[in-house]
């Protein structure tokens, strides 16, 4: 993880995003969130992904919402996590503004 | 009171699945076009798959995936079922057992070297793409369902991985699946470990609701699950884009929205027309620990009722010699009941054999064919344990040394193809199982002359065909002029005859040149409670199987001085050797005036034991002897008998065979 920016911070996982890890990230990304108004989530491409970090976004986009912070991934959806979407059935389901997340439809939120 | 631990159930299920895709296998290895093996190997895997990510088993999910994506374009006609792939799928279930049994280890070389077979063997298989362009695309047919559900908070926590079970959904047929967000907190109350997500899935399958019910059987007790069945799609019918159809609905875990009349809810219980659900309600798994705790329990039930029934025939109070005699028949019937419990079908033990004959025909390089016959017989459950080893001998031993060559066989005018034969029946008290093939019999010049070398027969000794035969049972004997990795080492025959003989089983051997050998193990059904005759010999009680007992003669005196120095008497018109017991034990007391004599039998062979008195019969809870006395060949057990005394149980087998050898010298003597 490395801190670049006060104003607009990008933050980077290191190692997988899944249930073991994501006691540390939710705590890394609620610092993240509350200290700045503009958090980036960054991680590796060939990295594990399971729902529990989905959840973490999701949850991260709520906070995000009501505390006036803007939250984004460094690049859109693909390969492990365009595929956890799909089998999860984020896919079906999202709003524009979920594809603008996700997959970098139209702008960040 | 103690519950199992998930994990052991698992790796108790997982077993079970692997054996049935084994069975699956082996079925579709004769016959490839055999669709409902296909299907039946995919689900089997399949399950394999999902329980095992379920259950913490990574490396074996994963491993697994492979082989069932391997099937599941089988399944869907992508690519042709060949015995290469069915190879390379048996040979992938021995691992998944590793993977299994040893979930941490160093796996890794040995699963890509099995998933670069078979990967080999689909690429063989055909061209996947130009097989994919010829098959139209599936349409989905059946039923459409929807399904809503959530799982508790903490199922990921405690390993429960929802993808799988929506990955199971997808198996089933056509499927849409809509996540709901809604329940998510907002970071500062988020848990992260807890699960917020619900489902609805949109589902067309043509597998019926126990298809469904059977995603979720290892989470239906925890979980929320609706089940709305929304139409009937018929098979000619144009396919239904079950998305655009039918628009998502909201879905709350915790309060699940009115179901309608077609609705069922997980907890509530299956529907009773279900024959799978009824079944499964039906039967009861049981660990087999606790079936000999039982059985224990049982046996020593029925010693304390031999000595209550000891103690009301010398008392004269005959309200309890009524009570003796209720519980004496009580205690008989729960005997009954309980070794029923313990009998499991041979079928069990045999199927194993497939995949071993399976295995030996790849590595011999011959064709053959196994035969098995009489599967549904039941035996005792320690026995089948124990008759697992000496059986693979034998089937290797006739795999490897007494089926031929093709060349071989074709030169001798058989088929290319060898046969063995594995057949199991019962026969009074005894389950007769026989491995026969149709091979070159067993070489008598080789047995006596490596007999001879070995120092286990003197030169040119005198002896019967199935004494000559029964010597490739002796320790380090083998015959074999090649030292294979299968057989050839003299060391698994003697293994079976030391198990069989443990079993207070015989061995018979029949074979003839150039058709083959027959061989069959004679054991007893049970080996925990037998009906006895308890006899006395001078002061000391003794049981005799009551299955082994043809007949009881009286000795007279005058017969008993006839008979000295010959020991036989006349049996309808048969003379039948007899063995003093009295003499034999030692017992040092005189014989009484009317002694017994109890003619046992093992097969065609009979011998009479000179007894002084029957007692009676005896249910005789039977207790191994002690290390000390584990080599007394004529007593296979020990009993304790109401009184609190002990008696010995005889040896059929080794008393049949030394009557028979005393037969044999008293006619070699003249």
């Amino acid at each position: 993880m490395a801190f670049v920016d006060p104003d607009s911070l990008s933050v980077k996982f290191d190692g997988h995003l899944t249930l073991r890890t994501v006691s540390a990230n939710h705590a890394t990304l609620l610092q993240a969130l509350s200290k700045n108004k503009s958090v980036s989530v960054d991680f590796d491409d060939d990295v594990q992904i399971d729902l529990s970090f989905l959840q973490l976004m999701e949850s991260a986009r709520i906070y995000a919402n009501t505390a006036g912070r803007t939250i984004s991934i460094a690049k859109p959806a693909s390969g492990q996590l365009h595929d956890l979407l799909d089998r999860s059935g984020f896919l079906q389901t999202m709003s524009p503004k979920d594809a603008r997340f996700w997959l970098h439809k139209g702008d960040n939120q | 009171m103690s519950f199992p631990d998930p994990i052991t159930v698992f790796r108790t299920e997982a077993a079970e699945l692997l054996e049935q895709v084994e069975s699956g296998l082996l079925d579709l290895n004769v016959n490839l076009g055999d669709k409902e093996q296909v299907d039946a190997v995919f689900r089997g895997l399949h399950t394999l798959k999902g329980s095992g990510a379920m259950f913490g088993f990574e490396a074996l999910a994963a491993f697994t995936h492979h082989c069932e994506t391997a099937f599941d374009q089988v399944r869907k006609g992508i690519v042709p079922a060949t015995h290469d792939l069915v190879t390379a799928v048996l040979g992938a279930t021995d691992h998944m057992r590793a993977l299994i049994e040893v979930p941490g280890g160093d796996h890794d070389a040995v699963s890509e070297m099995l998933l670069a077979r078979l990967r080999t063997a689909v690429a063989a298989a055909g061209d996947p793409a130009a097989q994919v362009a010829s098959q139209a695309p599936a349409k989905p047919q059946g039923t459409t369902y929807r399904l809503t559900f959530s799982l508790p908070m903490n199922a990921m926590a405690n390993g429960n991985n929802p993808l799988g079970l929506i990955d199971e959904l997808r198996d089933l047929g056509e499927c849409t699946v809509s996540a709901d967000r809604s329940t998510i907190p907002a970071l500062d109350d988020l848990n992260p470990t807890d699960l917020y997500l619900s489902w609805t899935v949109d589902l067309t399958t043509d597998k019926g609701r126990s298809a469904i019910d059977d995603v979720f059987i290892f989470v239906m007790d925890e979980m929320q699950l609706t089940v709305e069945v929304m139409g009937e799609t018929p098979a000619s019918a144009q396919p239904v884009h079950v998305a655009s159809a039918v628009p998502a609905p909201p879905a709350v875990p915790s309060s699940p929205a009115p179901a309608p009349e077609a609705t069922a809810v997980a907890r509530a219980a299956p529907p009773a027309a279900d024959p799978k659900q009824a079944k499964s309600s039906e039967n009861v798994r049981v660990p087999a620990e606790r079936l000999d705790e039982l059985m224990d329990r049982v046996g020593e039930l029925v010693i304390a009722q031999s000595r209550l029934s000891q103690l009301a025939g010398v008392s004269g109070d005959l309200m309890l010699r009524a009570v003796s005699e209720d519980v004496e028949r009580l205690s008989g019937e729960l005997r009954d009941t309980m070794m029923v419990l313990r009998m499991v079908p041979v079928a069990q033990l045999f199927g194993r054999f497939r995949r071993l004959v399976h295995d030996l025909a790849i590595e011999t390089g011959k064709t053959i064919e196994l035969v098995t016959e009489g599967e549904s017989t039941e035996v005792d459950k320690s026995v089948i344990e124990r008759l697992a080893d000496p059986l693979v001998h034998l089937v290797r031993n006739s795999c490897d040394h007494g089926l031929e060559t093709g060349e071989e066989r074709r030169a001798a005018g058989k088929p290319a193809a060898g046969k063995i034969l594995l057949s199991a029946r019962q026969q009074a008290g005894e389950v007769i199982i026989t491995i026969k093939d149709d091979g070159r019999g067993i070489n008598r010049d080789r047995v006596r002359a490596k007999a001879e070398a070995s120092g286990l027969i003197a030169p040119n000794a005198v002896l019967s065909e199935q004494e000559l035969l029964q010597l490739i049972f002796q320790p380090g004997f083998s015959t074999a002029q090649q030292v294979t990795n299968l057989s050839g080492r003299g060391v698994g025959m003697d293994v079976v005859k030391r198990t069989i003989d443990a079993l207070r089983g015989t061995i018979n051997v029949v074979s003839k040149t150039g058709e083959g050998s027959e061989i069959s193990l004679a054991i007893p059904l049970t080996l925990a409670i037998i009906d006895g005759l308890l006899v006395r010999i001078g002061s000391g009680r003794y049981v005799i199987p009551l299955s082994a007992v043809e007949e009881c003669l009286e000795l007279s005196i005058d017969d008993d001085m006839r008979s000295r120095g010959r020991s036989f008497i006349s049996l309808r018109d048969s003379l039948v050797p007899f063995i003093r017991l009295r003499e034999l034990f030692r017992t040092g007391t005189t014989p009484d005036p009317f002694q017994k004599v109890v003619v046992i039998s093992t097969g065609a062979e009979r011998v009479g034991l000179v007894v002084d008195q029957i007692i009676g019969d005896h249910q005789t809870v039977i207790k191994g002897m002690s290390k000390l006395h584990h080599d007394v060949a004529t007593f296979s057990g020990a009993t304790i008998l109401g009184d609190g005394g002990v008696a010995l149980i005889l040896d059929v087998a080794h008393l049949v065979a030394a009557g028979q050898q005393q037969e044999a010298q008293l006619r070699a003597a003249g």
